[in-house]
């Protein structure tokens, strides 16, 4: 019997020295490029495999081919002194690949352009060549740009005021990785500012439900478009605001009395309301309510978002 | 699918034939390479000292001991093609969340998911009110001598769910729902005069959204239904002095809730065009009882305010590439915000309307129309140019005029119709090896109306920002350059202006702002081993607003002109590489400073002092305010073995700031109050901490 062994032993070694036909490793019908890409190649490919795209089990996930087109010319070049450099796969999606936006896009659309990405060519992003590999690397196992904390990195490729806002003192917490950038933007759709809801007030009310209202005295601008008076990405001011209290009141108010006082600070102590229009917190020291007020006091000063 | 063996007395006769071996070993490095991978990191981290306003939102703002814990359990059943993924992060404090997918891939998945979400006071309060955090609070009267220190925060605690389920026929569900709590208190004030109370919160919001969807090749379509209830636990603060004098009732947000309908979908009508539309109708609603205080209350005040917004947006759009040169897109949006919210009287302080306040419901609808062509020249070159039109209608219906027609509630201009038409062109180059880049020029002018004027003829002299004529322009230059191939140069040159129309009857308010920014970012692969990557980023804005101010506090009446400036210098290095077989380092430096100017000039033209005086407290003009963040963060990893390591982190990190906002003149802290409160609101100018961590990190 040991013998017996060692003979189906000796004849399995002789087996593996042969050059068997390759084999699919992580996609299905991948053998014809695996044979010669790996991880070792200066394109690795195989962690694919580690994705939602390598899950075999899933009938809809795709071919290398799927995405890079057959790729005849590129496969069959034989090779050898004056046969020239091998010709490219059929679709590229590197940063120098002569592939045409549309043709990558399309790539990725023959299978992604249901759900959020119905009006992806309606999008600011379609609409400045951005394509899906700009942002997304397929053969990562981890995609970065789906990850909450690293996201950002990926959108600053191109939006560097962004980047230089949330590192401002005051920000949402996006560097902290509490919230990301599509948790604002749907970065596949057609809203303004591709936003992830409708209008901008649509969009932060997703967190800051406590300002929709409708308010019993109502303040327009808060109504109509937070980013009046916020710069959401970041600023030095407090709340987000884009400019300090009183300039920033008096953007629209020009009335008399109080109201109209210069920026200045007091030298002490004083419950003027015309000397704390921009110490603490300006004009809101007093109108404490900005974003809307409920009372019911009989008094003009309910209306003016002080109680 | 993967092969398997079964340790018979075949496999253990082939495991001892020559090649068995570096067959398993390839078997299992191509495993590694190409299954799910999890990850376990447990480690200790130290701050060296209180970091109130860097630590804000991550959970360590003091001085102390963190726990290191994060988790990623990430596994696939390769025969099935279900995954199953626990994903916690920052499990030792307290920003920690832990999330769980199931995922049968192309059936059906859920998920669970818990967050925290803290932010932590940057300022440091020192006050004598009683009853903080609740919703009966007390002002000191007279002021405090002895103040308590008070740190506040909020904390937001959420849980959610969802369900996707793949129906077939090109039809797939989603389905998810959120609950978050929101505890804390915020800095607030006391409406009467500037003194301190805090803001109690205890709340909840819940979201849901469910879709359906469909979709084939020419053809998808999602409908859905997103439900947002927000639940306020208070709603009325009583304050007062604690001699029971001037009590205040301040009111707090009221439930509230909307509901949408939704659809938006896309049809390829050709390989080269294609349609899309959306159209979406909310309810949103507030109708609460009204909660009253111990003050007088109009009569004819509503109990509840019955608050209803209608919202409803009708899209389309249509693009098509008419030929491999040419491609156009044209889209119609319009976006209708219907307050129906009854128009009622809240506030009649005599038997006819001496002083009135009635509900103010405001409705708006914009109709925007786009269309844009894109021709494509040789070796990747593109021209753009495009047209934008808007056009929003604006209604207030507030019924309280005087006999003259003036309404009396009115303080600012309002404007009933708004036209803007901006102008984009554009060009591009792509698909070169070595230079990309684009250069985007826009124009846009916004009009409208006549206003609507104000009880107050001053403040009818202003143009608000958001409705002002204004016409902007905009260049944008972005170059991408590979000059050799280990070197990626980006360049990002950036600037607008905008300029706002003024008359002589209406000369206030912002002139004229601009905005500039210069950015390049390089990355160099110095070896195999080592990249460099560093960035430079300056940005400047700057705001000219031209205002009067009316005779009061022994400041005489004045015309100001302010021209407020914000200029950033941040720069940041990254360096990452190798420097022993087993040792990887890297290094990240971010350097960011932010001055802001407030210059104004305040030209007298009556009598008076330049700046306001009362009760012997002058004022003095504003200085510069200056921010600057420096952090460095140094980090290794050694591999302990092929699937573990140990990392280690220093950052260093300092903050300083001369922000006046919480000083008076001289710089000693703002104090609420004269004779009552005493409350001060204070933070560190400079705050400096090391951070040094250790972690093991296992993954398998």
């Amino acid at each position: 019997m040991r013998v017996l062994l060692l003979v189906l032993g000796l004849l399995s070694a002789t087996a593996w020295g042969q050059d068997p036909a390759p084999q699919d490793r992580v996609l299905n019908g991948d053998a014809k490029c695996t044979r010669c890409h790996d991880e070792n190649d200066s394109y690795p490919v195989l962690a694919i495999g580690a994705t939602k795209h390598g899950t075999r089990a899933d009938p809809r996930t795709p071919s290398c081919t799927s995405c890079h087109g057959a790729s005849e010319a590129h496969m069959s070049h034989k090779g050898g002194s004056g046969a020239g450099p091998r010709p490219k796969p059929e679709i590229g999606f590197g940063k120098h690949a002569k592939t045409p936006i549309d043709t990558r896009t399309k790539a990725c659309l023959t299978c992604h352009q249901g759900s959020s990405r119905v009006e992806w060519q309606m999008s600011a992003h379609a609409r400045t060549d951005v394509t899906c590999s700009s942002c997304h690397l397929v053969h990562a196992p981890r995609d970065p740009v789906r990850d909450r904390v690293a996201q950002s990195d990926t959108c600053f490729t191109c939006h560097k005021e962004q980047r230089v806002q949330v590192n401002r003192p005051v920000h949402h917490p996006i560097p902290e990785g509490k919230m990301s950038c599509s948790s604002c933007h749907d970065v596949h759709g057609g809203n303004p500012k591709q936003l992830t809801r409708d209008s901008t007030t649509e969009t932060c009310y997703t967190c800051h439900m406590e300002k929709r209202g409708p308010f019993v005295h109502s303040h327009p601008p808060v109504q109509e478009d937070c980013s009046i008076c916020h710069q959401p990405h970041g600023t030095t001011i407090a709340s987000l605001l884009k400019s300090r209290a009183p300039f920033l009141c008096q953007e629209c108010h020009s009335d008399t009395s109080h109201r109209s006082q210069a920026g200045a600070l007091p030298s002490g102590r004083t419950t003027s309301s015309g000397l704390t229009g921009t110490v603490a917190r300006g004009c809101m020291n007093c109108h404490t309510n900005i974003h809307g007020s409920n009372s019911k006091e009989n008094s003009a000063t309910s209306g003016r978002f002080r109680r | 699918m993967k092969p398997t063996f079964k340790l018979t007395a075949l496999s253990a006769a082939l495991a001892s034939a020559p090649g068995f071996a570096q067959a398993q070993a390839e078997e299992a490095e191509l495993a590694a390479l190409t299954r799910p991978q999890s990850e376990v990191s447990v480690g200790l981290g130290y701050w060296s000292k209180d970091r109130p306003r860097l630590g804000t939102y991550d959970g360590m703002s003091q001085k102390g001991p963190y726990g290191l814990l994060d988790a990623l359990i990430n596994t696939r059943d390769d025969r099935t093609g279900t995954w199953f993924i626990l994903d916690g992060r920052n499990l030792g404090l307290d920003t920690r969340e832990l999330r769980m997918d199931w995922l049968r891939q192309g059936n059906m998945g859920v998920f669970l998911e818990y967050s925290r979400t803290p932010r932590d006071e940057p300022y440091t309060v020192f006050t004598g009110v009683q009853g903080i955090g609740t919703t009966t609070q007390r002002v000191p009267s007279p002021s405090a001598t002895s103040l308590g220190e008070l740190h506040l925060g909020t904390m937001r605690e959420g849980l959610g769910a969802g369900f996707t389920k793949v129906l077939g026929g090109g039809y797939d569900f989603r389905v998810s729902f959120k609950s978050e709590d929101k505890t804390g208190d915020r800095l607030w004030g006391r409406g009467g005069a500037a003194e301190f109370v805090t803001e109690p919160i205890n709340s909840n919001t819940r979201q849901m959204e469910a879709v359906l969807g469909y979709s084939d090749k020419k053809f998808q379509i999602n409908g859905g239904y997103y439900g947002s209830w927000y639940t306020n636990h208070n709603a009325l603060v009583d304050t007062a002095l604690t001699t029971g004098a001037s009590p205040f009732f301040l009111s707090l947000p009221l439930d509230n809730q909307a509901h949408q309908l939704y659809a938006n979908g896309g049809y390829s009508l050709t390989d080269a065009t294609r349609a899309t539309f959306k159209v979406a109708y909310t309810r949103a609603t507030q109708n609460e009882d009204i909660p009253v205080g111990a003050v007088p209350v109009f009569s004819g005040a509503p109990t509840s305010l019955d608050g209803r917004v209608d919202t409803t947006l009708l899209q389309a759009g249509l693009t098509q590439r008419t030929s491999s040169t040419f491609s156009w897109l044209a889209s119609l949006r319009h976006y209708e915000s219907d307050e129906k919210t009854p128009q009622v009287r809240v506030v009649q302080t005599g038997a006819t309307c001496g002083t009135c306040v009635d509900t103010t419901p405001m409705s708006y609808k914009t109709l925007t129309g786009k269309l844009e062509g894109t021709y494509r020249m040789m070796q990747g070159v593109s021209l753009l140019g495009g047209l934008e039109y808007s056009k929003q209608d604006r209604t207030v219906p507030v019924g309280n005029f005087n006999a003259a027609g003036v309404d009396l509630q009115r303080f600012v201009p309002f404007r009933s119709e708004l036209d803007e038409t901006t102008l984009r062109l554009e060009a591009r180059r792509s698909l070169s090896e070595t230079l990309n880049g684009r250069i985007a020029l826009s124009h846009s002018k916004r009009d409208g109306s006549d206003y609507t004027l104000t009880n107050e003829p001053k403040g009818d002299q202003i143009n608000p920002i958001h409705i002002a004529d204004r016409d902007r322009n905009k260049i944008k230059l972005m170059l991408d350059w590979t000059p050799v191939q280990p070197l990626t140069l980006t360049f990002n040159v950036e600037h607008a202006k905008d300029e706002y129309g003024t008359s002589d009857a209406r000369p206030f308010g912002l002139t004229e702002g601009t905005a500039s920014l210069f950015s390049i970012d390089a990355a160099y692969a110095i070896n195999e081993k080592w990249q460099l990557s560093a960035w430079y980023t300056r940005d400047q804005t700057e705001a000219k607003q031209l205002g009067q101010r009316s005779a009061t506090d022994g400041a005489g009446e004045a015309i100001k002109s302010a021209n407020l400036e914000d200029v950033g210098d941040t720069f940041g290095i990254g360096l990452r590489g190798q420097l022993m077989p087993k040792l990887k380092a890297g290094l990240d430096i971010l350097y960011s400073k932010n001055v802001n100017k407030y210059p104004e000039d305040i030209s007298l033209i009556g009598p008076g002092t330049v700046l306001p005086a009362s009760g012997g407290v002058t004022t003095s003009p504003l200085p510069n305010i200056t921010n600057k963040l420096t952090r460095v963060n140094l980090h290794a990893n050694y591999a302990l073995q092929k699937n573990a390591e140990v990392r280690i982190d220093y950052i260093y990190e300092q903050w300083k700031t001369d922000d006046w906002s919480w000083m008076f003149a001289d710089g000693s802290p703002f104090t609420y109050g004269v004779t009552t409160d005493g409350t001060q609101v204070q933070q560190a100018p400079k705050q400096s901490a090391n951070f040094l961590g250790a972690r093991y990190i296992y993954r398998f």
